[in-house]
């Protein structure tokens, strides 16, 4: 595929999400000319990026990335952050970017169900910006320690606080909930034997 | 004595002998985290082959190493790992801190990133770069060498003890007063808000 | 037994609630990785990974350095092919300032990421052999890798963390004798590879421990979202180089080498193949790369000759307005991404105008490959976890940033 065969490509992208999605919800191109699509709040994002993989237009079947950013300054509207999910096509080999403006006190919404590479990114953008992920089967930090206070990438966090951590000197299990059943039976055998090919719940719930 | 008259024996003391041994099998045990760890892989293989120093013999058991090369950046989520594994170590043994990080913390300096493992264990030698050139580990290592040689080597009680280490390792802040951070930072990021809003509204009451 | 008499039975050993810890510090765990099994025998029945040991804080000093000084950063990303991440990234800023670098500039840039590619792969095949126990295949391409260091060297300066990029250009232009001896290691590498392939393909041990260990199936790919050499040994024909071309790319003449089972030896053939493929567009660059200038003629990036700097006083305010201030990016925002050695490697950056970014988001290879590892790696035996994590090759700076 050439260059130009592509911007066309992402031309057709950007009139169909103009004529069917764009109903209340802003839509942007970036400077990349790749579709930006505002959701109204973040259940809507998790209805887009449903939708989109049922669209035969567009036939969404990869999460290239999901992040999010600080918006302290309100370029970005009233809300506190930004999630930004980066959906790939590999069929079709376009790019769409939904954006969902989440505040201070909410929670967005997991898309761990649909698409199971989102479990751990959510987890890093739980850590790092404090925001939550209702429905997510393992919302816990991913990156800085249990017992680490704040979340490094708001803007107000300052770059130099350090934590250190005196008494795990020991290996801590980092909070792993491994399903470890140490009960034994009467007659002495572990009582998860019968039961050892049930695996654990997506994330070791 | 042989017929030729060349000597089988050379008389010297225990403790000579003892440092001629410790200094030419020094055994690492390579804590590699990052790119350090990369250029230590490169002196180990063909081109450069730190055999030549006595020092191929990678031990990654501590148990069995005498000297620990931590090469890259040590986060403070990685330093009581780290620590652990000089505690498991058996007198006596030296610490090679390679590269800009783990000597100092070098470009790092952030909220995760231990400033030098210095904060946490005593170091022998410090090699500079980021990362060093195999050559500079060399050096080190030959440095090491001489150092033991010379019996420049710490003697046991002069180390800072399980203790002090525990104690550098110790919150810089309670969590209590980063915490009280917190809501002071919060407080003020408000007030500027409010300054900010009370100067809008007055511009626009000018205008 | 009864639990009161401490005999233990056989029963014992079947225990399946035996827990394991490989990591952090393990030598087959590659650096900060920590993996923690529960094993039932040798079974690996479920896994959790913990990452962070290596979490730097990379993203925030993005949002703190101004745009030039942040390329030194991407070096010590994925620190085997640094090449590719300083100019993927010098790529995406100047999409965020519309830039297009010069046809010399990007001719250099393509060879410079294949040349990455080869290094990252040596480095992912000699390991993942070396974990096996097959040290000469260590020996062997350690050799080529040196030497493709040395080339590195003398391009800009330094082995491992390069910086070689600049947004706009090169810092500079290749050395004198540089296209010759490109010449000569597109020529003698492959038989280096060749080698390998004689050592390891058709060996009876090196098939017994790879082939249908660690499949990652084509479902599986998809699900994690894994990219690269992973998704192609899947049977997913997919290249960003050739999909979203980006460069010379289109011009250049390539295959895109597809696997099928997901297996380690799938993983292990693509990834030779690509060397090769890397080496054939190598050898199209050396004929094809034209004379011409490096920077772009854009003075909101272009670093002004040093000699001019010197004599001239414009230049010299330039000069230091460049390095003192930073370039000043337009507000707005882009995702640049590259087919990277283990996959998709993008730099998501938000700006608000100025010389500094507003949010520096790397999306990294690694992390999705190391998610789809701790899925993936269940149901196999714990030496075979090892060749898995070998082959899928996760570098620890790249995935904790």
């Amino acid at each position: 595929m050439n260059k130009a065969a592509f911007i066309l490509e992402q031309g057709k992208v950007a009139e169909r999400l103009m004529e069917k999605y764009s109903k209340d919800r802003r839509l942007e191109a970036d400077r990349n000319n790749e579709p930006v699509l505002w959701a109204k709040d973040a259940k809507d994002a998790k209805v887009l990026v449903k939708s989109f993989m049922l669209d035969d237009n567009f036939k969404i079947d990869f999460l290239s990335d999901l992040t999010a950013y600080d918006n302290q300054d309100g370029e970005d509207g009233e809300k506190r952050f930004v999630v930004v999910y980066q959906l790939y096509s590999l069929e079709k080999h376009i790019r769409i970017r939904v954006k969902a403006a989440v505040d201070l006190n909410e929670s967005a919404e997991t898309i761990t169900d649909i698409i199971p590479a989102a479990n751990w990114l959510e987890r890093e953008v739980y850590d790092l910006f404090g925001i939550n992920f209702t429905g997510h089967p393992n919302m816990r930090r991913i990156m800085m320690d249990e017992r680490f206070v704040g979340h490094p990438l708001r803007k107000e966090y300052p770059i130099k606080q350090r934590m250190g951590f005196d008494d795990n000197v020991q290996f801590h299990l980092g909070g792993h909930e491994l399903h470890v059943d140490n009960t034994l039976l009467e007659d002495g055998s572990p009582a998860d034997t019968q039961n050892r090919a049930t695996a654990l719940p997506e994330g070791g719930k | 004595m042989s017929k030729d008259g060349s000597s089988f024996f050379y008389p010297t003391l225990l403790s000579e002998a003892a440092k001629w041994a410790q200094k030419n099998s020094l055994w690492p045990m390579p804590f590699g985290t990052s790119c350090c760890g990369i250029e230590m892989m490169s002196t180990l293989s063909s081109t450069y082959d730190l055999s030549r120093f006595g020092a191929e013999v990678v031990r990654f058991s501590p148990r069995q190493a005498d000297m620990l090369i931590v090469a890259g950046t040590i986060t403070t989520k990685m330093a009581p790992v780290l620590r652990t594994i000089y505690d498991q170590m058996l007198e006596p043994k030296w610490v090679i801190a390679m590269g800009a990080c783990s000597s100092s913390g070098g470009i790092f300096d952030t909220y995760s990133v231990l400033q030098g493992i210095d904060e946490i264990m005593p170091v022998d030698v410090y090699v500079p770069g980021c990362p060093p050139i195999p050559e500079g580990l060399i050096h080190a290592i030959i440095h090491l060498q001489n150092k033991i040689d010379s019996g420049m080597d710490r003697k046991p009680a002069e180390r800072p003890s399980h203790e002090d280490a525990m104690n550098a390792m110790t919150y810089r802040k309670s969590i209590a007063d980063i915490k009280a951070d917190f809501t002071i930072t919060q407080d003020y990021v408000k007030q500027q808000q409010s300054l900010l809003d009370s100067l809008k509204s007055k511009e626009e009451i000018k205008k | 037994m009864s639990p009161k008499t401490n005999v233990h039975t056989l029963q014992d050993f079947y225990n399946p609630n035996v827990l394991i810890n490989l990591g952090p510090s393990h030598p087959a765990m590659h650096g900060t990785l920590r993996v923690m099994c529960r094993v039932n025998g040798e079974t690996i029945e479920d896994a959790a990974c913990e990452i962070g040991y290596l979490h730097r804080g990379i993203e925030k000093l993005g949002e703190t350095k101004n745009y030039h000084q942040w390329m030194v950063y991407t070096d010590r990303l994925n620190y085997c092919s640094a090449l590719n991440n300083n100019i993927a990234y010098a790529m995406a800023v100047e999409n965020l300032m519309n830039i297009t670098p010069t046809e010399r500039c990007q001719y250099i840039r393509v060879i410079c990421m294949e040349l990455s590619r080869i290094i990252d792969h040596i480095i992912c095949v000699a390991i993942n052999a070396l974990d096996l126990g097959a040290m000469t295949v260590f020996w062997l391409l350690y050799h080529w890798r040196e030497e493709a260091y040395t080339m590195i060297e003398s391009m800009c300066g330094m082995r491992l963390t390069t910086t070689y990029a600049r947004i706009g250009g090169m810092s500079y232009d290749l050395p004198d004798n540089f296209l010759e001896r490109l010449w000569k290691f597109c020529e003698e590498m492959p038989k280096a590879l060749d080698e390998v392939e004689g050592l390891l393909s058709s060996n009876r041990i090196w098939i017994d421990r790879t082939k249908g260990v660690g499949v990652i199936t084509k479902e599986d790919a998809l699900k994690y979202a894994c990219t690269g050499p992973t998704l192609r040994s899947a049977g997913i024909d997919h290249d960003l180089r050739r999909d979203r071309p980006y460069y010379m790319y289109p011009e250049l003449e390539f295959d895109v080498v597809v696997g099928s089972n997901g297996d380690v030896y799938d993983r292990y053939l693509i990834r030779l193949e690509e060397m090769r493929q890397s080496i054939r567009i190598l050898k199209q660059c050396h004929d094809r790369i034209p004379m011409g200038p490096l920077w772009v003629n854009d003075k909101r990036v272009q670093i002004p000759e040093k000699m001019d700097v010197y004599t001239k006083m414009e230049v010299l305010i330039h000069h230091f307005k460049i390095f003192m201030e930073g370039i000043d990016v337009p507000p707005g925002e882009a995702y640049t991404c590259v087919e990277g050695p283990n996959g998709e490697l993008g730099f998501y950056i938000v700006s608000r105008g100025g010389p500094k970014a507003w949010r520096m988001r790397v999306k990294s290879p690694s992390f999705m490959l190391f998610q789809a590892f701790e899925k993936t790696v269940k149901g196999g035996k714990i030496p075979d976890a090892v060749a898995h994590l070998g082959s899928v090759n996760i570098i620890a700076g790249e995935l904790d940033r």
